[in-house]
């Protein structure tokens, strides 16, 4: 095994700036695979970060405008949720439907005595925190069921406001007293969220709070036993049919209701980060193939250069088994090694775009893991193999008695 | 081994029996036309023979180089015929140590690792195979030379490098072709005293092609190959020196000093 590593040695440094030549283009490939690579494993994981972090088993549903006459009705007529909704959703879809909750909103302004801003708050359930990213509650809790329960008077603010409400930095914010509509809440979390500055109150508070005692804004069902594309459309379906038969509309009137299907939405979105990595490793897999053709041949320059010695080797007893052994080695040994430097390279070219990048809304932790660099390592040493095969079966078919003629 | 593939004569090396050979092509050329030949343990053989005698196809089948069409060839007593490469390979590497009129070292490789390579083969570890090379370029005189490169050496001491690769695995046979046709007379006289030594104190079995009657006759015994055939050691040896006018393809007549 040393000795082969020696004979290798001792062929590639004769020939160092061929060698040299031929690893770059490897280098090149490698290096584009790598940074590809981990720009989709960037974009891959801010998907994941924004769509998968939270619960996607989830439907919601705003409601809208009919526009196709129904049952009598004429087209134009506003739908609205309410309070039957949220009993007759679930009873009718079992199968499915696991909880559903629901927000209304109120206009207004919120005030302290320090400070005061304009900003309608949203009445909402628990589970409602899912919509915040993981981290995004900076101090505090969320609004709890037993503020449900209790229709306690607190409020979960973003720090946007708690700046405004207690001046300059809001410090203090936290179990503090804010005055809501003629409500004195008291603030039990403050969070900083990049895209949301909903203010949220329990749902029942809010209730207490509303003119309009049935009007709901939305519908959020959490969705159990689904797992395919299939169970996600079925439960949508039967969702859409009970309100279609609730509210007297066309079940098939798109504009009656806005359904967004987190759950389809979700399967969808891994599909297409699926696409884009297969696309990515597609693509690499290309770049890096000019790379081999480029060993491939500089190989076959190679064994045609040394027919001679070749024939030498063969006249003094070298095995056909020995010499293939041989041109291959030399043929993996260089694509491993220039491989290796265009391995490393990427990984610093992307380890500096995610020093700059990371955290964007587009781009999260555009790095390779070990895994891939693994799997990388193993179709360096397999393409360095296939390059080196054919010229290694053209070394076999010299005939020592011809390579020696050979001057 | 089945046993009717070993003949009993211990002191025979080569033997062939009847060995016809035929390039097959758009004319196909009969070269070797039943060649018989004995050669036995201890001799310093030559081989002459004009261009297109069927020399050079002889030497490569000797050397298991080549295959041939139908006969029988022994070497040591093992029939050498439609061999795979591996056994080929094998036979060679144990069997034969081969001297070339172009020395044929690889040119990147050192003295010590030029000669060792056959022992690489053999599967000899480093260590052994560098030590048993030095010992063989000591009896060649070329110690002080052992980590030079071919391009760093005289004609003489490349040829007494290939003659000491040759040797290194203790071969039945050394084949030698045209050993001296690159060296001036001097030099070509040394590396024949080699052969001679070689044949002499260690009983080594020696065959060389050559053309070089001076070089023939320092030899033990000649073989004269003429169209494919072996002359008959009773027809004088003055042919040697004196080919006879020949016709080449195009018509044009050669006289004996156009022919080399």
């Amino acid at each position: 095994m040393t000795d082969l590593a020696r004979e290798i040695m001792q062929t590639l440094s004769h020939n160092k700036l061929r060698t040299a030549l031929t690893g770059i283009a490897v280098t090149w490939g490698i290096f584009m695979l790598i940074v590809l690579l981990s720009m989709a494993r960037g974009v891959t994981n801010a998907f994941d970060y924004n769509m998968l972090s939270r619960n996607t088993a989830m439907i919601r549903i705003w409601a809208g405008k009919t526009s196709v006459p129904y049952n009598g009705n004429r087209e134009g007529r506003y739908i609205e949720f309410d309070d039957k909704d949220l009993k007759a959703v679930p009873a009718r879809n079992q199968k499915y439907v696991e909880a559903i909750s629901s927000r209304v909103s109120g206009g207004g302004k919120l005030s302290t005595s320090k400070g005061e801003v304009s900003q309608s708050y949203s009445g909402v359930y628990p589970s409602e925190s899912s919509r915040l990213n993981p981290g995004d509650l900076k101090q505090g809790r969320f609004i709890n069921d037993r503020d449900m329960q209790e229709k306690a008077k607190v409020i979960v603010i973003p720090m946007y406001y708690a700046k405004q409400l207690f001046p300059p930095d809001g410090e203090g914010a936290l179990g503090g007293r804010v005055n809501c509509n003629g409500l004195s809440m008291k603030v039990v979390g403050v969070y900083e969220s990049r895209n949301r500055r909903d203010v949220y109150i329990p749902f029942t508070t809010a209730r207490m709070l509303s003119s309009d005692q049935n009007k709901l804004d939305n519908l959020s069902i959490d969705l159990k036993n689904v797992s395919t594309e299939a169970d996600g459309t079925a439960a949508e379906d039967g969702i859409r049919e009970t309100l279609s038969s609730i509210h007297n509309f066309d079940s098939k009137d798109d504009n009656a209701i806005y359904v967004g299907n987190y759950f389809n939405n979700s399967l969808t979105g891994k599909a297409a980060m699926g696409i884009l990595d297969t696309c990515v490793w597609v693509l690499g897999i290309l770049t890096l193939l000019t790379g081999i053709v480029g060993i491939s041949n500089i190989m076959f320059v190679t064994v045609r250069e040394r027919t001679h010695e070749i024939g030498i080797r063969r006249a003094i007893g070298a095995k056909p088994r020995k010499i293939l052994t041989q041109v291959i080695a030399e043929s993996v040994s260089i694509t491993v090694l220039f491989g290796y430097i265009g391995i490393v390279l990427g990984m610093m070219v992307t380890q500096l775009i995610a020093h700059f990048v990371d955290d964007g809304e587009m781009l999260r932790n555009p790095t390779v893991s070990l895994a891939i660099a693994f799997e990388v390592t193993l179709v360096l040493i397999v393409s360095g193999a296939l390059a080196g095969l054919f010229p290694a079966l053209k070394a076999l078919k010299v005939k020592p008695v011809e390579a020696l003629r050979d001057e | 081994m089945a046993t009717d593939n070993i003949i009993q004569q211990d002191d025979v090396v080569i033997k062939l029996d009847d060995v016809n050979k035929t390039y097959q092509g758009a004319v196909p050329l009969h070269v070797l036309k039943g060649i018989n030949l004995e050669i036995r343990k201890g001799e310093l053989v030559s081989i002459m023979g004009a261009s297109g005698s069927g020399k050079s196809t002889l030497l490569n089948i000797l050397g298991i180089l080549d295959n041939y069409d139908s006969g029988e060839y022994f070497l040591d007593g093992t029939l050498i015929k439609n061999l795979s490469e591996n056994k080929a390979a094998e036979y060679r590497n144990r069997m034969i140590g081969f001297v070339f009129q172009s020395f044929n070292l690889i040119n990147y490789k050192d003295a010590v690792e030029n000669v060792a390579l056959p022992l690489f083969y053999q599967g000899v570890s480093r260590k052994k195979r560098n030590r048993l090379a030095m010992e063989q370029l000591e009896r060649m005189g070329l110690a002080d030379r052992a980590h030079h490169l071919p391009g760093e050496m005289s004609g003489g001491q490349k040829q007494r490098v290939a003659i000491a690769r040759a040797m290194i695995t203790n071969p039945s046979l050394i084949l030698a072709d045209e050993p001296t046709g690159a060296l001036d007379s001097k030099t070509s006289h040394d590396v024949i005293e080699i052969f001679r030594e070689l044949n002499k104190e260690e009983g080594k079995t020696i065959v060389i092609v050559t053309h070089d009657p001076g070089v023939a006759e320092q030899t033990d015994r000649l073989i004269r190959i003429s169209d494919g055939l072996i002359v008959p050691a009773d027809i004088p040896a003055d042919g040697i020196s004196k080919p006879q006018a020949c016709v080449m393809p195009d018509g044009e007549i050669l006289t004996p000093p156009d022919i080399v």
